[in-house]
């Protein structure tokens, strides 16, 4: 778990650093509806950019307004601050509207940060349907993504080279979805901290080498005693989170475990793989853009409550933490929906309001948790 | 929401209240200045409409028209669709679809109503949404989501990918409603073939939507003629956005907003026609005499609105310009980039055409007159690329010779708070004063008046500018 834990609380991990002195190229983007294996396919090694680190926002605030989303500011922060020198590229995704503008916040920065960005510095542009001219605006844009990785990079990108990267990537979600069966157990055994790391090390370790990670865990996972004392079953959907620092906030000291999550960066796409037959960018394509989980995709709220509902069953929930990231309004309001819905079921629901980075405010989120905690009976 | 004002019926009250303030000015003088009596909170608009001659009346007579179209569509057996300013309702009208339209609403409520629209904005809140999303829509919205207005039947947005905010307000409502969504979503490129090729797909999956929410098949013939009418309005708006590029401005501030409102929310109308023409007639006397538009007929200083105006109780800002002696040379908001138009000329490959020779070619043409309105147009991809934001404001600044240019938006507006700094410090560079209003549009409670007016007369001062 180790492994897992180092890589997920550096921005610049070892395995990246070793990548980097054997030569081989890095590339950083913005949100989940990257197909990763593109890149793999091309022999870059894809990492989702994070925010973590941060110890101030004097850059991220001197190009962002005041009334923006802290996860962005915190990836400019870093970006300002160097933190990404090891990148050589940057992919930007319009997740959202302030995630989108990273783009101009990104480039204007470099006007006073020499060096900050990266010669091959684009954009994703990602559709909000995934309806039939979503999708073939999708497909196109793959395949122009792969166009431009080639130029720039001098690698080609194949058919078969995409297959096999598919096959790659399906071996860690299989292997996922046995972590994601083992949380379901009644008696429990994995603290959700450690599924989250093990998630979200996935993002930013070369493919290969965390596919290994991940079979040497779950065979010690296969072997470990349930957690101890009885546990309230939570699961934590909403923003993006990254922070493992949050869902130790939720566990530790209390007698909570998060046995699921709906996070952009936690196991979404579990047991979802990809075929590896036909058209790899078509199957990229649907996997990526259809399976809508995100409320960026608009007008799908019931598709995403039907995904809780399926979870929330599957892994025997007892309350749900609904967070946002404070001016993030697609998951703030859509939480509200959840509340909703789910309470009206008799899930207990928790919304919390927070800031991304450093949890500078653990007292009070802490409170709340613990108040939630006790409500559930 | 206060017990209260669930008692009443949100649209009923601001129908009735247009009505009458419509009414109003067709007495004498003696029974003018007696309704004004019965007029304690909204004094500040009924002077200004009052005071503006025949186009502030024809505007009083528009809105009471477009509410008395919400509240009579049910006896008429129309549908009722929820959508955005940015979106023209032509598309509607022609399906005899009636809109309506939360922003403009919730400018003119916040306009006339005492307390603005914070009981239906806070509404929102109540019921789920987050307290940081915009108030442009929350406002209207809140009514909407108590039951206090006209049942929505459908909801269609258009700002998916130029504004997720206002999307995600739409598709709450929907899902809140349960009523039928369609989103018609935006790529952040403008003019090429792949992306004009994709709004045309997407307005088609639009008119199915609309067809199926209605029973009823699109009336092209009809299409056909509102295409034109809308087309002679957007002339008479590009003939009055032509005299904000003379020295003085002919017109008072208050025309800006109804060229604007008409146009999100009764193109392709007759009462919007004998509007536009009334201010034209004005202005055009005003512009031979050299006379200008304010109140005390003396320009002193020329602003650019770069995004919208501040549409607080009683219209603050608009009598506060007058006061100043400000001319403001509008805002995006009223900018169409029918090819024909003065700035769209500036703005190589900005423009679009008019044709109704075919099915094809017409929903082409909305979808090409759509994907040009405020925001979908000006703020879709980044703001310093070709024909965006930078650019429109840089030429459309420079046209109507304007002395300094100022920011104002809702703390909801992510697209545009996420890079108004260097969007500012770009104009600066250029040579223009810029000013970041911090307030609320829609809503006093951000920012008080006073502050907000306090700021802005340190600006003029500051920079030298009053």
């Amino acid at each position: 778990m180790h492994f897992f834990y180092d890589a997920v609380t550096r921005i610049e991990n070892h395995a990246i650093t070793r990548w980097k002195q054997s030569g081989k190229k890095v590339v950083g983007y913005t949100c989940s509806y990257v197909p990763p294996e593109i890149f793999h396919a091309a022999g870059i090694l894809p990492v989702r950019l994070r925010g973590i680190e941060t110890d101030g926002m004097e850059i991220g605030d001197a190009y962002f307004g005041p009334f923006i989303c802290s996860f962005p500011k915190c990836l400019l922060q870093q970006a300002g601050k160097g933190e990404f020198s090891f990148l050589d590229g940057v992919l930007i995704i319009p997740g959202c509207d302030a995630m989108r503008r990273l783009d101009e916040c990104w480039r204007k920065a470099g006007e006073d940060h020499q060096g900050i960005v990266p010669t091959w510095f684009e954009y994703f542009d990602v559709p909000h349907k995934s309806e039939v001219h979503g999708m073939n605006w999708f497909v196109q844009e793959i395949r122009n993504l792969i166009e431009r990785i080639e130029r720039q990079f001098g690698v080609s990108v194949t058919g078969t080279a995409l297959r096999e990267s598919i096959r790659e990537y399906n071996r860690g979600r299989r292997l996922l979805k046995t972590v994601e069966t083992l949380r379901a157990e009644k008696n429990v055994r994995v603290s959700g901290t450690d599924v989250f790391s093990a998630t979200i090390a996935g993002t930013v370790l070369p493919r290969e080498e965390y596919t290994r990670q991940l079979e040497k865990w779950l065979e010690d996972l296969s072997g470990r005693d349930p957690l101890e004392g009885e546990k309230k079953r939570l699961m934590v959907i909403g923003s993006i989170a990254d922070e493992i620092d949050l869902f130790q906030l939720i566990e530790n000291g209390t007698d909570a475990v998060v046995v699921a999550e709906n996070l952009c960066f936690g196991v979404r796409y579990e047991g979802n793989e990809i075929p590896v037959n036909g058209d790899p960018i078509l199957s990229l394509a649907r996997h990526y853009l259809e399976t809508s989980v995100c409320p960026r995709m608009f007008g799908k709220y019931k598709q995403r409550l039907a995904l809780l509902r399926e979870k929330i069953e599957r892994a025997g929930v007892e309350g749900v933490i609904l967070q946002n990231i404070r001016f993030c309004d697609l998951h703030g309001s859509e939480n509200g929906l959840f509340q909703r819905d789910l309470e009206a079921e008799g899930i207990p629901c928790l919304r919390l309001e927070r800031e991304y980075g450093p949890l500078k405010e653990t007292g009070r989120i802490k409170l709340r948790i613990d108040a939630f905690l006790e409500q559930i009976a | 929401m206060r017990p209260e004002l669930k008692e009443y019926n949100y649209d009923w009250m601001m129908g009735k209240t247009l009505k009458a303030a419509a009414m109003v000015p067709g007495g004498t003088q003696k029974e003018t200045d007696l309704a004004l009596k019965y007029l304690p909170y909204y004094h500040g608009v009924a002077d200004a409409f009052f005071n503006a001659g025949d186009p502030g009346i024809q505007l009083l007579k528009m809105l009471s028209q477009y509410y008395e179209n919400i509240l009579t569509a049910r006896e008429k057996g129309k549908k009722i669709v929820a959508t955005t300013f940015c979106q023209t309702p032509a598309i509607f009208y022609a399906m005899d679809v009636v809109p309506v339209t939360f922003e403009v609403l919730t400018a003119l409520g916040g306009l006339v109503w005492k307390r603005g629209l914070f009981d239906y904005m806070d509404y929102c809140c109540e019921v789920g949404m987050s307290e940081t999303s915009c108030s442009s829509q929350r406002g209207a919205m809140g009514a909407y989501l108590a039951r206090l207005g006209e049942e929505i039947d459908f909801v269609v947005c258009d700002t998916p990918g130029v504004c997720d905010t206002n999307a995600n307000a739409f598709s709450f409502a929907a899902t809140y409603l349960d009523k039928p969504y369609y989103q018609l979503n935006y790529p952040s490129t403008l003019g090429d073939d792949r992306s004009e090729k994709y709004h045309l797909d997407d307005y088609k999956e639009m008119i199915k939507f609309l067809e199926k929410n209605t029973g009823k098949k699109m009336d092209y013939d009809r299409l056909a003629a509102l295409i034109k009418i809308v087309d002679q309005q957007d002339e008479l708006i590009g003939e009055l956005e032509d005299m904000f590029m003379l020295v003085p401005v002919p017109m008072p501030p208050l025309f800006n907003l109804a060229m604007y409102a008409g146009r999100f929310a009764f193109c392709g109308h007759e009462a919007f026609t004998r509007l536009l023409s009334s201010m034209l007639e004005w202005a055009r006397t005003q512009a031979k005499q050299g006379h200008s538009g304010l109140k005390s007929g003396k320009e002193k200083l020329r602003a650019y609105m770069c995004y919208i105006d501040h549409y607080t109780v009683d219209m603050n800002f608009w009598h506060y310009l007058d006061e100043r002696g400000i001319a403001t040379v509008g805002s995006i908001l009223s900018r169409n980039f029918r090819d024909i138009s003065t700035y769209a000329q500036f703005l190589e490959g900005s423009g679009y055409g008019v044709d109704v020779s075919s099915p094809e070619a017409m929903i082409d043409t909305i979808a090409q007159m759509n994907a040009r309105l405020p925001m979908v147009r000006s703020i879709r991809g980044p703001y310093d690329k070709r024909n965006m934001w930078l650019e429109e404001t840089l030429a459309i600044a420079k046209l109507c010779h304007a002395q300094c240019i100022i920011y104002n938006g809702t703390p909801g507006c992510r697209n545009t708070w996420g890079m108004v700094k260097p969007f500012s410090r770009d104009l600066e560079n250029q040579g223009y004063p810029v000013h970041i209003m911090n307030d609320d549009a829609f809503d006093d409670r951000v920012e008080s008046w006073d502050s907000t007016r306090e700021r802005l007369d340190e600006f003029f001062q500051v920079r030298g500018l009053l």
